[in-house]
Parts: C-alpha cells; sequence; structure tokens
C-alpha cells in the first residue's frame, strides 16, 4: 500500500505540476513538496468545507475539485479525497485539462469513494 | 442589472448566473426557478467567505472554480462584497466566461452602470418579487449595547467554535452574531443564537459536540 509521501511524489511528477501538498481534512500535513504549505493548507481545509456546503445547498453529489485562478497563471487546485485533501500548484505553461487527468487517475487509485476515474472533463 | 447576467447565458453551457452582495444578499439571478432564492443566497454567502479565504492567501486570485459531478460553479468578485456566480455545464467554455467576466467586471465598475443600477433594481421588482425582497434587508448596522457579561459569554461560544470549525470559526461567527444582536441581544434568545450557529455548523454530530462545548458558559451565566 502505497504511503501519503508516495503518493504526493507521485503527483509531483504529473507534467504541469509545480509542487503539491496532502493533509487530513483537520489540517495535518501528511507530505508536500512545496516550500510553504502553510499557506496553502488552511486555504484547503477552509475551501474543502465550502465546498462541501454548497454542495449539500443545491444538491450536488461530489466535488471533484476547487481551483483558484491567479493572474500570474500559478492556479491552485484542491482535491477532496475521502478525508484528505490534496492541494496542486500548477506550472504557468502547462496544459491543464491533461494535467488533471492525470492527477484524477493517480486519485483514482487511492480513494474508496471514487467510481468514475478517467471521466475528467 | 439583469441584462448583464442574461448576457452570460448566452454562452454555451452556462445554465445560468447571479450576483450576490454580502450586505444586501442576492440581488439578481437568471437562473432556472429550481434555484431557489433562498438556497442561492445560502451559496453566495459560503462563495464569499471561499473567496475571502482565497483573497488571504493569493492578493492576485481572479476567479474560483467549483467542480462538481454535475455542474461547475465559477466566481468572480465584481467590487468588494459583491460576487457574480454562474452555474453551468461540466462541458461549458471556461475562457469564454472569463473573457465575459472581465467585461462585466468593467462595466460594474463603471460609473454609467453604477448610476443605472438603482433604476434597473426598482424596474425588476416588479418582475422578481422575490429577488427583490431579499435585497430589501438592510444595510445599515444597528447598533445595540451588549453587557459585558454577555460580552464575555460570546467569546467563550467564539473559543469554542473554533474548536469545531477552525480557521473559519472566526468569520462565521462574527457574521451570526452580528445578526443576532441586531435582533436584540439578550440573554433570553441565547437558543436563538446557539441555533443560528448549529445551521452554519452544518454537521448534527459537530453542532452537538458544540452544544456540549458551550454548555457550561451557557448554564453558569
Amino acid at each position: 500500500m502505497a504511503t501519503a509521501q508516495d503518493f504526493v511524489a507521485q503527483v509531483n511528477k504529473v507534467d504541469g505540476v509545480a509542487g503539491c501538498l496532502l493533509i487530513k481534512t483537520d489540517g495535518v500535513l501528511l507530505g508536500q513538496t512545496l516550500e510553504d504549505p502553510e499557506v496553502y493548507s488552511t486555504l484547503m481545509q477552509i475551501a474543502g468545507g465550502q465546498a462541501n456546503d454548497i454542495k449539500t445547498r443545491i444538491g450536488f453529489s461530489y466535488c471533484r475539485y476547487l481551483s483558484f485562478s491567479r493572474v500570474n497563471s500559478r492556479h491552485f487546485y484542491v482535491f477532496p479525497i475521502d478525508n484528505y485533501l490534496l492541494g496542486i500548484v500548477q506550472r504557468t505553461d502547462c496544459y491543464v485539462p491533461d494535467m488533471l487527468e492525470a492527477v484524477y487517475r493517480l486519485i483514482g487509485r487511492v480513494s474508496t469513494t471514487r467510481s468514475d476515474v478517467g471521466e475528467l472533463n | 442589472m439583469m441584462h448583464l447576467i442574461d448576457e452570460l447565458k448566452v454562452i454555451p453551457g452556462v445554465i445560468g448566473a447571479c450576483i450576490f452582495s454580502s450586505q444586501e444578499g442576492l440581488k439578481a439571478t437568471n437562473l432556472p426557478v429550481i434555484f431557489k432564492p433562498e438556497r442561492l443566497n445560502v451559496v453566495g454567502k459560503h462563495l464569499t467567505k471561499l473567496y475571502a479565504a482565497g483573497r488571504m492567501s493569493f492578493d492576485d486570485l481572479t476567479d474560483i472554480t467549483l467542480n462538481y459531478d454535475e455542474s461547475v460553479v465559477v466566481a468572480r468578485e465584481l467590487e468588494r462584497n459583491t460576487l457574480i456566480f454562474a452555474i453551468c455545464d461540466p462541458s461549458f467554455n471556461h475562457n469564454l466566461l472569463s473573457m465575459s467576466f472581465n467585461l462585466l467586471q468593467e462595466e460594474f465598475k463603471g460609473d454609467a452602470f453604477s448610476s443605472a443600477t438603482a433604476a434597473e433594481t426598482e424596474a425588476s421588482s416588479v418582475q422578481a418579487p422575490a429577488v427583490k425582497k431579499l435585497s430589501q434587508q438592510p444595510a445599515a448596522k444597528v447598533q445595540q449595547e451588549i453587557s459585558a457579561d454577555l460580552k464575555g459569554l460570546l467569546a467563550e461560544m467564539k473559543g469554542a467554535l473554533a474548536k469545531i470549525l477552525g480557521p473559519m470559526a472566526e468569520f462565521v461567527f462574527d457574521e451570526v452574531t452580528e445578526e443576532w444582536i441586531e435582533a436584540g441581544a439578550d440573554f433570553s434568545r441565547i437558543d436563538n443564537l446557539v441555533e443560528k450557529i448549529n445551521g452554519e455548523i452544518g454537521d448534527a454530530r459537530k453542532a452537538e459536540e458544540y452544544r456540549q462545548l458551550i454548555a457550561p458558559a451557557l448554564k453558569n451565566y
């Protein structure tokens, strides 16, 4: 079974990923390749909670991911994975759909709740 | 204001959009009626919190996008405390929507638009009474005198909420408490405040945990 660090290392190898981190939903940091994980981990916690609340209010079934678009194009993505949150900083020169699909395939290998791996739009 | 979001609806895949002000609530929506104004108001509040959190981490934040299985929600800040958000099919054209947001943002900031807003809001009230009702919420906050004891109790309740909600506790507590104080800051209404906070927690188990945490403080008051 892959450890959190193995998983983070694999995600970090995906073309287009500038860095990533994995936290539990309570904020505990499990692994990271970013220099300043604390900048991201609090935001990830808040994002996970708010996305879940919106899901409940509107009646959506599952949040695939959230993204924070930035002027400098280093967009930040948050993927809820069961009781964990994966955060990814995108490289500015990447082709986003390919990056997201590759990340989603990796998530599909470790998630116990996802059944539609590979169907990312 | 409606014609601006109606333009967004023309974009393939965009189901509809809303303009939400954290002070005035839902200002305009052209989403299908299945998206009730009350729910959109709550979604607007959540998106405002999310945007504020994003802004704290990224100075250059433009949009936030939430990708759900069925739909995608995209939000952009038009001006301070005012968001526009669109609900779209997963196949929508994100670049086209972003460009349209840019144009709309410019228009919204323009003086001409600001002066036109009041007249349009009045005119649209006939067509959309539900939205008008929400936008009529008073922006001005009524200042209430609060006793030192009650202030102490509220501080304890806020501290307890931090154990449940983490970093968002302060934001949530201040917002809910502000409304509660406006309606009358009296200990006899404390159950009402606790209920509102539990509603924001949105999880029965955590809400019960919160009740247990604040029980000693309420008992000793």
